[in-house]
């Protein structure tokens, strides 16, 4: 062989090998962190402090358990909105409130929950430190005391959660979204870092599960069970790990970079000092924790930031692809947004962990992940068929993007039967851990070209949410 | 090479780890809904007997002891009275008390506190339940134990849980106050007596206040007088005392809830203008108008709140305060009118 050839042959190879290199780096760091964060989670949910039964709960902590302010922003929910504030209603807890904000509605919403409700008209006295579009009204009624419905022009869900905080009441109000099912001692139970350290504690978050395929009756999840559809299943075992191991691993290390907007109570005052939801993004939910640790490291006060895995919120996953895609470009570009807008905090030791762990996760997970990962997936299996790059290689990008994702998912789910077992029946348990084998091999995939979309996005600065169909919890229809 | 093919190696074996382990907790799923079977058949025996209070012979089966004891915690919570007496008196004749005493020193913390709370109501078992769950390792099954033996009238003196527990100094739960409050039922003077104690934490001493601020036990002029001292102190918990001074609505704290109107700090005066409206302190009428131009919202919701509290004098504060050329207290005063329809 002529040396010129052979020279560039080598190149090739080592080109080749470096970005496989690169590849299976960010792969091992990414399952690193993981496994990292299963270890932090198995610790947390084994040592989580206990809480009393039921009836016990209810004695022990209504007594001090502060009164909070539920924020239900709802735009065109008139198929299930009236069900949604029954079910809110019906939650058990000494003192709160429900605010309805009705985001600009097109539909009926408002209609239908003043005519359900028998609401007429009031004033309410409403602070105005954070800002949103014009509220409109207010609607109450004498006979239903715990509801207020806040009337507002549209501005989106951060604008509406940001008009319920300047008419809360409440040191506390947690921000549901309107469509999902809180079990009925949620509030119990997520309020009591609140008690336990009422100096210390500003949010704490808790677990979202997927309410497809389980049976619901008045508002009330009744019977846990799985979907038919495979890509509500595969979101299950994303939850699972979404909640049972990341957040509370990194609820454990003090890191927790996002309370789901689904469920997530928070202190009043440190959202108002913040300037509440920020306009103009789509992961809201994340950046307001971000601004909050950020705030709080700034003023160098001590703060704690709290998940618990066992008061749940249950919400409805989309079932199609098309849907569900949306969702995670979405996803993708607000996690995206929310790391450029406080790119300084990344590894700043002035932030701690939270620069460090937190930063680190977004950056490794959600910045550079599916970059690398989709990379992998089209070079790797190329250049090993060029004959650039020997087996070894090959199998170790496997090892990176299959097998050690089925050993995370399915970890998690040991996780999930050894202390919560949620799920009743054994049955479920096994198509589970099929599902986490399973999901490896195609939805992983198209999960990252999912992401990929959310890149482009981000990049094209587009502001869109996208529609989600949701198809109601009771089948209730609208008049 | 040789690492990249151990990597394949490691997370094979892994997997395969993961998966075996799966295995084995859906074979335990199966065997457990075997043995849940005979849990079922020990239940409906025990059901009906417990319930009646009738003395059961469950002869050296664990299973039996355990399935008593889990409906002891079920049971327990439903009844009152001389029926959970009998309850109790069954429950220890099955096993219970002796069961819960064994998972007492549980690994779960989770079990280990359930345990303490159910033997608290077995006079028999008390002196587990103080010397085991109080000195647990785990802060939340000491707190738990306690308030369980307090509700049950069966704790110790205040000052030595107070010490026990930290309270103050490691222990800063917003349930010492409910403690308290179980615990000025049985011994009033006790909980009293800490607040003269110098060597304990302000924290404690204001739980104390809290529990007997809502208790007819003791002569409220000296909690009050302790209280209206503590409010001067520039401390974190000036805003609890002020609001503990409004529940009492004592004469005796009228000039300290007035001294709190003007704190530099603004959730102190939120705090000392409820506590005026609470304690219809009509002499904070003039100061609460004022403090219907607070830059703070919160400070001009709870001055107009307690102005239309205050009678005649704080809607005529109020609607005097609707014309005032300062736009903030005018907005205030406006909507505070409109939301009660006294517009």
């Amino acid at each position: 062989m002529l040396p010129g050839i052979a020279s560039a042959e080598s190149w090739m190879t080592s080109a080749a090998e470096g970005i496989a290199l690169v590849v299976i780096v960010t792969g091992l760091l990414q399952v690193a962190f993981y496994i990292l964060q299963l270890v932090f989670a198995a610790f947390a949910l084994t040592n989580r402090p206990p809480v009393p039964r039921g009836a016990t709960l209810w004695r022990r902590y209504s007594d001090q358990a502060p009164a909070i302010s539920l924020l239900a922003p709802a735009f065109n929910e008139e198929v299930t909105v009236v069900e949604s504030v029954r079910s809110l209603l019906a939650l058990q807890y000494p003192d709160f409130e429900v605010l309805l904000i009705n985001d600009g509605s097109k539909d009926g919403t408002l209609a239908r929950v003043i005519d359900e409700f028998g609401l007429s008209r009031v004033e309410r006295f409403v602070d105005d430190r954070v800002a949103h579009a014009r509220i409109r009204g207010f609607y109450a009624s004498p006979a239903l005391p715990r509801l207020l419905v806040i009337d507002k022009e549209n501005g989106g869900k951060a604008d509406a959660l940001n008009a319920g905080i300047n008419a809360c009441r409440t040191s506390l109000f947690c921000a549901i979204d309107a469509d999902s099912i809180l079990e009925t001692d949620a509030l119990l139970r997520v309020v009591r870092p609140f008690i336990d350290d009422p100096d210390l504690t500003i949010a704490a978050g808790g677990t979202i599960r997927i309410a497809n395929g389980c049976t619901i009756d008045a508002g009330r999840v009744t019977d846990v069970r799985l979907p038919t559809n495979f890509f509500a299943l595969v979101q299950i075992m994303e939850y699972l790990r979404a909640f049972l191991m990341a957040r509370l691993a990194l609820g454990k290390m003090q890191a927790l970079t996002v309370i789901s907007g689904a469920f997530g109570l928070f202190k009043r005052q440190q959202v108002v000092e913040v300037g509440g939801y920020s306009h103009g993004t789509v992961g809201e939910d994340m950046e307001l924790v971000l601004k909050l640790h950020r705030h709080m490291r700034d003023m160098n006060q001590p703060y704690r930031i709290e998940f618990i895995a066992e008061p749940v919120c249950w919400t409805e996953c989309p079932e199609d692809a098309k849907v569900l895609g949306r969702q995670r470009s979405r996803w993708q570009r607000g996690a995206l947004e929310c790391f450029v807008k406080h790119k300084a905090m990344c590894f700043n030791p002035r932030y701690g962990r939270i620069g460090f762990v937190g930063f680190g996760q977004i950056l490794l997970v959600d910045v550079v992940g599916p970059l690398i990962e989709v990379l992998g997936y089209i070079l790797v299996p190329l250049l090993y068929a060029l004959g650039l790059l020997a087996l070894p290689w090959l199998l170790a990008f496997l090892s990176v993007t299959f097998t050690f994702g089925v050993f995370v998912s399915v970890a998690t789910l040991i996780l999930e039967e050894i202390q919560l077992r949620r799920f009743p029946r054994a049955r479920e348990l096994a198509i589970l851990a099929l599902v986490a084998v399973v999901e490896n091999f195609g939805y992983r995939q198209l999960s990252n070209i999912w992401r990929l979309q959310g890149w482009w996005q981000f990049l094209r600065k587009q502001q869109s949410w996208g529609t989600m169909t949701r198809k109601g919890f009771g089948g209730a229809s609208p008049t | 090479m040789t690492t990249l093919v151990s990597l394949w190696d490691f997370s094979l074996l892994l997997c395969l780890i993961a998966l075996a382990a799966v295995a084995g907790l859906l074979l335990a799923r199966v065997i457990g809904e075997w043995r849940g079977k005979h849990r079922a058949d020990w239940r409906r025996k025990l059901l009906p007997a417990m319930m009646g209070g009738e003395t059961i012979d469950v002869g050296g089966s664990r299973l039996a002891r355990s399935v008593a004891a889990t409906l002891t915690l079920e049971l327990t919570e439903l009844v009152r009275g001389s029926d959970r007496e009998a309850l109790i008196t069954a429950a220890s004749s099955a096993g219970a008390g002796e069961e819960l005493r064994r998972r007492l020193r549980s690994r779960a913390p989770q079990d280990r506190l359930i345990a303490a709370e159910a033997l608290a109501m077995f006079p028999d078992h008390v002196d587990a339940v103080t010397q085991v769950a109080l000195t647990d390792r785990s802060p939340d099954v000491r707190l738990g134990a306690a308030l369980a033996l307090a509700q049950e009238g069966r704790a110790p003196s205040a000052g030595e849980l107070v010490r026990a527990l930290g309270i103050g100094t490691r222990e800063h739960s917003l349930l010492v106050v409910s403690l308290m409050r179980d615990l000025v039922k049985t011994d009033p003077h006790s909980v009293e007596a800490l607040l003269y104690d110098l060597d304990l934490p302000d924290e404690a001493k204001l739980a104390a206040t809290d529990a007997l601020a809502e208790s007819g036990a003791i002569d409220h002029a000296p909690l009050v007088s302790w209280m209206a001292e503590a409010a001067g102190e520039d401390s974190d918990l000036q805003p609890r005392i002020f609001r503990a001074l409004g529940r009492i609505g004592h004469p005796a704290g009228h000039e300290a809830i007035l001294g709190g109107l003007d704190s530099p700090s603004w959730q102190v005066r939120t705090a000392a203008a409820e506590a005026a409206g609470r304690s219809a302190l009509s002499r904070a009428v003039p100061k609460l108008a004022g403090m219907l131009d607070d830059e703070e919202w919160w400070v001009r919701f709870r001055a107009g709140e307690a102005l239309a509290r205050l009678g005649a004098a704080g809607r005529l504060a109020l609607h005097r305060a609707a014309i005032d050329p300062a736009p903030a207290a005018r907005a205030a005063a406006k909507a505070t009118l409109a939301e009660r329809g006294m517009a």
